[in-house]
């Protein structure tokens, strides 16, 4: 890890069966940095994304993360690992439908030693900063899809992470409400300097951060 | 795990909670309905002899004289010897001994039930005191006589009057509900236990086929410790011989003839197979409840849910269920028992327990115990049932939840 990098991910490549996806892939992040992969759909772009994060491991190559190698961790290891230092936007929100808005903010709190009161607290104080404050209480069923994506985002900053992955973040919006989640996540890199590495098949999006990087065919274009 | 998360997905998913828990309860109260039915009887089995103060009866069978007449015993009971009884005193086990002599009295004119009691022991047929009609129980040292009240009523014998039986006369104290009495060693006249002794041992035709000495008997009634009373009554074979006569709870349960009550196996497979039944439901419901889950499981650990975590989340969820499902049970148990507990029960009273001469009115008329059918639940059984419930609980969850714990969140969300 040097210049700033956060995140570092060297030849990595990743086979199901006899199907490479992800082909000698190397990539690096710095602290601070917004950088979007871009690519047609199937390219493998959200395997490399599932790579860099810790969701799985690669066949091959080596994935660093705040200055500690991830790619020998037991699943529970990255499960704490991503506990600690990874948020995650995805495209469908994964909210969990039986709980509030507010408990699923604190969905990534509920196995750390705090009390119930110090996690309403932290998310209602995020939902506030995604201007959900009414909402708070409201199950996924009674939000519209905007909504739903905003409480993605508080819950992928709840536990203070070091970079937030975004897979496809408007890909089930409008593009007017597209356009508005893009602006929070451009607004929480620039005004709150948070890591963003995001993955998305829209040139357009993609230029919205510092850096894009392009794949296509399970490689990264130069 | 977060138990506020636990409740509401309980909530939320509340079709499926319902099946689950239903499931579980009909199952929990199946086994405590099934058990409480089982003690029932065998407690019901218990109520001839308890209300006669006694555990055991003993009785030896003989032979009767060619001609009926005069005072005879029964065929059921015979002479019963006083170092017989000094031996059956000293069995470990026993607390207690009431004696009885139970004659049948042929006289020209009338016939005579004779039951000779001890007028002061709370075990045997003294017990009789409780159910005087009409005058007064018997009294220490003298010779008089209890009639029984449809008898007396019968013959035209009041209080006051006095009666001969084999020669000799007795004066009636008091006469004696019997439909209400205990039902072992009925008899229509009740004298002290040395004037029922004395006709024994004057009697030349009973004599001649048993031998009476003063002090022997030919009825014993024996309390006992109740983890003893099948070691007592091995032993009471031991002293009076393999064709002796012993009553105990367990062998008017088996004249029951009930499922339950014969047969503990019965009962325990019965809710046992309840039990997988339930268990099964539940499983299945449990089961299809989490592989539905498996993309919010990803979720759970991509934000950093480790399979502990996960495991815990469902152990309390299947926990939660199963401990409702437990307490529903009982409830269903409660409602259901109080429901049967208006069952009666008949408890046939073998004839030679209480021998009446056949061709004398009523003498084959089988003779019945008939109670409500003592339900209860224990507490120590609804204890049981619930732990038992929470343990399937513990169980099914930890199970499941440790198998789906294992997904790993690429596989669920790789859709996107």
């Amino acid at each position: 890890m040097n210049n700033g990098d956060i995140l570092m991910g060297v030849n990595l490549s990743k086979k199901y069966s006899n199907l490479e996806v992800v082909k000698d892939v190397s990539l690096n992040v710095k602290e601070g940095e917004f950088v979007s992969l871009v690519g047609k759909s199937g390219c493998g772009k959200t395997t490399l994304l599932s790579l860099l994060s810790g969701l799985e491991k690669p066949t091959k190559g080596q994935v660093t993360l705040n200055s500690k190698d991830i790619t020998g961790a037991t699943e529970e290891e990255l499960a704490l690992f991503r506990r600690e230092y990874v948020g995650f936007i995805f495209q469908s929100f994964n909210l969990i439908p039986t709980l509030s808005a507010w408990e699923n903010v604190a969905l990534p709190l509920f196995p750390i030693k705090m009390s119930n009161d110090q996690r309403r607290k932290r998310a209602i104080e995020l939902l506030e900063q995604m201007e959900m404050g009414p909402r708070i209480e409201h199950l996924p069923a009674a939000l519209s899809g905007g909504e739903k994506q905003r409480v993605a985002i508080a819950r992928a900053l709840a536990n203070h992470p070091k970079i937030v992955f975004a897979d496809e973040p408007t890909g089930n919006l409008d593009s007017a409400t597209g356009d508005a989640i893009m602006a929070i996540l451009s607004e929480l890199h620039k005004k709150q300097g948070m890591t963003m590495l995001m993955v998305t098949h829209e040139p357009e999006l993609a230029k919205t951060a510092d850096r894009v990087i392009r794949m296509q065919d399970g490689e990264v274009m130069k | 795990m977060n138990l506020n998360y636990v409740v509401k997905e309980l909530y939320y998913q509340r079709r499926r909670t319902i099946i689950s828990v239903v499931g579980l309860s009909v199952g929990i109260a199946l086994f405590i309905i099934l058990n409480a039915l089982s003690l029932a009887y065998r407690e019901a089995a218990r109520a001839p002899l308890k209300e006669i103060g006694a555990d055991i009866t003993v009785q030896r069978p003989g032979n009767v004289p060619q001609e009926l007449t005069g005072a005879v015993f029964p065929c059921s009971a015979v002479t019963i010897r006083q170092e017989e009884i000094t031996k059956i005193e000293k069995i470990p086990g026993v607390i207690g001994i009431g004696k009885a002599v139970l004659v049948w009295v042929f006289d020209p004119h009338q016939a005579w039930i004779v039951l000779g009691i001890e007028r002061e022991n709370s075990i045997g047929p003294a017990i009789l005191r409780a159910f005087v009609t009409e005058g007064r129980f018997l009294e220490n040292g003298k010779s008089e006589a209890l009639i029984e009240a449809g008898y007396a009523q019968q013959f035209g014998i009041k209080v006051g009057s006095n009666i001969a039986v084999a020669g000799r006369s007795f004066p009636v104290v008091g006469l004696v509900d019997a439909s209400r009495a205990p039902k072992i060693a009925v008899a229509n006249l009740y004298l002290p236990l040395k004037d029922a002794q004395s006709i024994a041992v004057s009697s030349k035709p009973l004599q001649s086929v048993s031998p009476f000495a003063p002090g022997d008997v030919n009825l014993l009634f024996i309390k006992a410790e109740q983890e003893k009373i099948m070691p007592v009554a091995a032993a009471l074979k031991n002293i009076l011989g393999a064709k002796a006569v012993i009553a105990t709870p367990e062998s008017f349960l088996k004249l029951l003839g009930n499922l339950f009550a014969l047969s503990d196996k019965f009962t325990l497979a019965a809710s046992l197979i309840a039990m997988l039944i339930a268990i099964l439901i539940a499983f299945k419901t449990m089961a299809g409840n989490i592989s539905e889950r498996a993309k919010e499981i990803g979720v759970m650990k991509a934000v950093g849910w480790t399979q502990q975590n996960v495991t815990m989340q469902f152990l309390m969820e299947s926990v939660l269920q199963c401990f409702a499902a437990g307490i529903l049970g009982i409830l269903i148990a409660v409602i259901v028992s109080y429901g049967l507990s208006f069952m009666t029960v008949n408890i046939p009273i073998p004839w030679e327990m209480s021998p009446t001469p056949h061709f004398l009115p009523g003498g084959g008329k089988q003779l019945y115990k008939t109670l409500q059918l003592p339900v209860h639940i224990p507490f120590k059984l609804a204890t049981f049932a619930l732990l038992l419930s929470v343990l399937i609980g513990g169980f099914t969850g930890a199970l499941l939840g440790r198998h789906i714990s294992k997904i790993k969140p690429s596989e669920v969300l790789r859709h996107e």
